[in-house]
């Protein structure tokens, strides 16, 4: 545990204490509170929670690196996921507690140490779980433990605290083994050690509430009171620990509130943005608006001496092999006293900028050119079966629609961050990070300083949505930093660079083709989509098989190389594919003159997926629950859409259903009145809460990418920059009723934090269609006319 | 030049110059660092606070504005976050990432203030902050139970 070795800039470990003590708002103009230094506070409930996140070494021995004990009985749980909203903070501990058998109420989560992942690997015992050669006892999937990156770019490393990364909505399908482990495993050898300072055989002991009760006498311990044995005590034989099955969770699977929640209603949580150090000074930056620019000459002179202002330095393009290959742009970055005084000097400054000319000639309209003309190239096919070709061509009725989605961001409200001190031998990083083993390596590589020795400090991120952490404001803090060792250096973005320095959901297209039968039912069907050749998820929605039963399928992916930096915005290859999907089951209903309920229910019947009673149980109870084909006033309208991730293979899966109902007013406002969601729980939710808030957060989620939101890009850069351009919905504009059903299915789901609600996107388009009569293929639908009469 | 400015019930003087946004003379000088920073221009809302009892987007309201009046951030809302406004919403697990949060329970207050017992159209043109994890279904909840509870201590 060396997360607080003295860092060599003056700084000593108590400094550190009372930042974390000032940034819970105790520091008043200078002024440190030492009786707030441990960042302790009481919330509303009683409960003690802990506001600075980050890793710190406990008072006492730790049972296991999950797990610390106090003699007060509070329960430390290590947390090696990032809290950005999605509940993983509550999640994860549960699935530790739930083993443990501890109090509940005595859990306070905290980060666990990436710098302790980068020295240690996982004990043998966390290596022996289902994915490891041993078989999941419900057969439902396994985790997919294959590669082992050390930085976790790849596959589950075996590193200490395995997989890091928050991402692809898998902390609970890929950690639930080793979590659940760990708790057990500290509930083991806190039983041992009661056994041993009593001196009677384990077997004779029970473990619950954080109380060690000897049956036979009825003696009781409390799990404080032998911790510290606990803590001296291996298990002799770990690899005999069994976790759970569902049929026995006690916590899990209850709906428990996020644990966290006291502090954000009192603006008490430490978030990147909010850490402050003694000496720290501000960055802001300007990179080129152009990627794949840099600075061609600034003016520092100009701006000098402007309040506060310390230096500039210039910022090369952030090394690619750092970031996935992705290639943003250089900058210039101005130091001051204050962040404001840094923005407002850098605002002044002269800057000219290198843009490759290639890149500047591109736009929306010509990029979309060159997309769409790449369908009409050969292509990847990835299925192939029967002939489309023939069946196309000997057909009579052929539906053929073309759609696209636009560029999207994930713009988090939480601009780009970070504050990095960097010494001789040390990097010490405040972040709030969804990849903290490679911005280790980073840090590693940039500086020069090895990995053991960079310590990230983690934070509550203000939203993720897709992996933000491989945006460039680590590399770009660490290369500031660097430049300025011994001086703690906090970075942060304005919004419009925030909008710079992410990547970006590819820009889409796809054309779809269908011959029909004469009942109306499809005999073939060819699908091409067309994206950024190094955008992932192409196949997502459509690979391996067909969700809808059809004898020809063919489906190829197509692609063009531009310049924005692409990557994993929430839901990643699912959401366009679902639109493209859902609305061309739509259209082929209408063509065939059925009900898009029953077009589809008849359709996936006729197919062998291994989950199609799923799918049909999920279709089945969302329209019951919507009161699908009851009457509905003129300019309403309701339409269903299937959810699926992983329906075409056997393992993981995610399954649901939505109805939307929607209204629209002859001068063409839209509203989204009712969302009834069919939902899978597999063989159960770990906080079936957090579940339902995902799903709540998702409908709107979609719905802004259905009405509002898209990145344009003119003269090579993305015009859309700011809430003013790039619009958020708001209160006045949600759903007013959600139902969420949740129904048993039996197999692991594959998650649940990015690629529900995405039927939004189909449900509106085919509702615009039913009441107005227009098919509105291209997202988003902002400016589209949406009158009738 | 100094301002005298009065936020959560204490008197300070901050040597800053009297255009600088409110939002950062909160946060940096007065190290207030509930109140976040999120579009810079006025449109989202994480940076909302009070002053005089009004809500405000403190990004872009310079801090001249704010001399010798009363400012008060989510950090004076209540000594020991049990406003009703912050129970109802810890009572409904209202935040996700919880970065708009200040700004939006800040409108809230100011809501029920003027409207305690709010119709739906008077909570769409209040609350206009933006939430990106769209947490909007448990705030109309939330707000009308804080309108309960509020009525039910008024009583």
């Amino acid at each position: 545990m060396r997360d607080n070795d003295l860092p060599k800039a003056g700084l000593s470990r108590r400094d550190l204490f009372s930042t974390a003590a000032a940034a819970t708002g105790a520091l008043v103009v200078g002024f440190w509170m030492p009786q707030r230094a441990a960042g302790q506070m009481t919330s509303p409930e009683g409960a003690t929670s802990i506001s600075a996140t980050w890793a710190t070494e406990p008072d006492v021995k730790e049972i296991n690196a999950w797990v610390v004990v106090a003699p007060d009985d509070t329960v430390t749980i290590r947390i090696a996921q990032t809290e950005l909203g999605q509940g993983v903070w509550t999640s994860n501990a549960m699935m530790v507690a739930e083993e443990l058998q501890c109090d509940w109420s005595k859990v306070r989560p905290q980060y666990a140490s990436a710098n302790r992942d980068g020295r240690e690997m996982a004990p043998e015992w966390t290596l022996q779980v289902m994915g490891q050669g041993a078989t999941d006892p419900l057969g439902g999937g396994e985790p997919e433990f294959g590669h082992r990156s050390r930085t976790g770019v790849e596959g589950i490393p075996n590193s200490l605290y395995r997989r890091m990364r928050t991402n692809a909505a898998a902390s609970v399908k890929d950690g639930r083994y080793y979590l659940q482990l760990a708790g057990a495993e500290a509930r083991e050898r806190l039983l041992l050690a009661a056994a041993k300072s009593w001196g009677v055989a384990v077997e004779e002991l029970s473990a619950a509430n954080s109380v060690i009760t000897h049956r036979p006498t009825a003696r009781t311990i409390t799990y404080g009171q032998v911790a510290s044995l606990a803590a001296q005590t291996p298990h002799p034989d770990p690899e005999r620990i069994r976790i759970k099955p569902p049929s026995e969770w006690k916590l899990m699977g209850t709906e428990q509130k996020n644990l966290d929640v006291p502090l954000k209603v009192t603006g008490k949580t430490i978030y990147g943005i909010d850490v402050r150090l003694p000496g720290m000074k501000w960055a802001a930056v300007k990179t080129c608006p152009v990627y794949g620019g840099a600075v061609k000459s600034y003016d520092f002179e100009r701006i000098r001496s402007e309040p506060g202002v310390i230096s500039a330095v210039e910022i090369p393009i952030p090394d690619p092999s750092l970031i996935r290959d992705r290639v943003f742009s250089g900058g210039i970055a101005v130091i001051a006293e204050s962040w404001y005084q840094a923005k407002t000097a850098l605002d002044k400054m002269p800057i000219e900028w290198n843009v490759p000319p290639a890149h500047a000639a591109r736009n929306t309209a010509n990029m979309r050119a060159v997309l769409i003309a790449a369908l009409d190239q050969p292509g990847r096919v990835h299925v192939n079966l029967g002939d489309c070709d023939r069946a196309i061509a000997g057909s009579a009725r052929i539906v053929e629609a073309t759609y696209s989605t636009p560029y999207l961001p994930r713009a988090r409200m939480e601009p780009g961050n970070a504050t990095v001190l960097v010494t001789d031998n040390r990097v010490d990083i405040w972040i709030g990070d969804q990849s903290p083993q490679e911005t280790r390596q980073s840090a590693s590589r940039i500086t020069g300083i090895p990995e053991q020795n960079v310590y990230l400090h983690m934070c509550h991120l203000g939203g993720g949505f897709g992996r933000n952490g491989n945006g460039p404001q680590a590399e770009q803090s660490i290369y500031i930093a660097n430049q300025n060792r011994g001086t703690p250096i906090h970075l942060l973005w304005t919004r419009e660079e925030d909008f710079i320095g992410t990547t970006y959901r590819s820009m889409g297209v796809a054309r779809l083709r269908a011959a029909l039968d004469a009942d109306g039912w499809p005999i073939a069907m060819e699908v091409r989509t067309a994206m950024d050749e190094k955008a992932p998820g192409a196949i997502a929605a459509f690979d391996k098989a067909s969700r809808y039963y059809v004898p020809n399928y063919r489906f190829s992916t197509h692609s063009a190389t531009f310049h924005i930096p692409v990557g994993t915005r929430r839901g990643v290859g699912e959401p366009a594919h679902d639109f493209y999907r859902e609305s061309f089951m739509d259209e082929l209903a209408h063509a065939a003159g059925k009900d898009p309920y029953l077009y589809r229910r008849e359709l996936i019947l006729r197919t062998d997926l291994p989950y199609k009673a799923d799918m049909i149980k999920a279709l089945d109870t969302a329209s019951e629950m919507s009161g699908w084909g009851k009457p509905l006033r003129p300019g309403m309208a309701r339409a269903i859409a299937l959810e699926e991730r992983g329906a075409e293979g056997g393992g993981h899966a995610t399954i649901s259903a939505q109805v939307h109902t929607v209204s629209i007013s002859r001068d063409g406002e839209l509203r989204l009145l009712r969302v009834d969601v069919a939902h899978e729980e597999g063989f159960g939710l770990v906080n079936p809460l957090s579940v339902k808030k995902q799903i709540e957060g998702q409908i709107t989620w979609f719905y802004n990418d259905t009405m509002l939101q898209e990145c344009n890009v003119s003269e090579g850069r993305i015009s859309e920059n700011n809430f003013d351009r790039f619009p958020l919905s708001r209160i006045r504009e949600n759903p007013p009723e959600i139902n969420i059903t949740f129904f048993k299915t039996g197999h692991w789901l594959r998650g649940m934090g990015h690629d529900r609600g995405t039927s939004v996107q189909s449900g509106i388009a085919d509702a615009i269609f039913r009441i107005t009569g227009k098919r509105y293929r291209d997202l988003p639908f902002r400016n589209c006319d949406l009158t009738w009469s | 030049m100094a301002i005298e400015l009065t936020v959560n019930d204490v008197r300070h003087s901050v040597e800053v110059a009297p255009e600088t946004p409110l939002l950062w003379v909160i946060r940096d000088q007065l190290g207030l660092t509930g109140t976040k920073f999120s579009c810079g221009i006025a449109q989202c809302g994480a940076c909302t606070l009070h002053i005089d009892g009004r809500p405000v987007r403190s990004c872009s309201v310079p801090v001249s504005a704010a001399a010798g009046k009363a400012v008060t951030t989510i950090e004076g809302l209540s000594a020991d976050g049990t406003h009703p406004v912050q129970r109802a919403w810890i009572e409904l697990d209202v935040p996700q990432c919880g970065y708009c949060q200040s700004g939006m329970i800040m409108s809230v207050v100011a809501l029920l203030e003027k409207h305690p017992h709010p119709t739906d159209a008077e909570i769409d043109a209040e609350v206009t902050n933006a939430c990106r994890c769209s947490t909007y279904h448990r705030i109309r909840k939330a707000i009308r139970l804080a309108a309960a509870q509020m009525q039910r201590r008024a009583l």
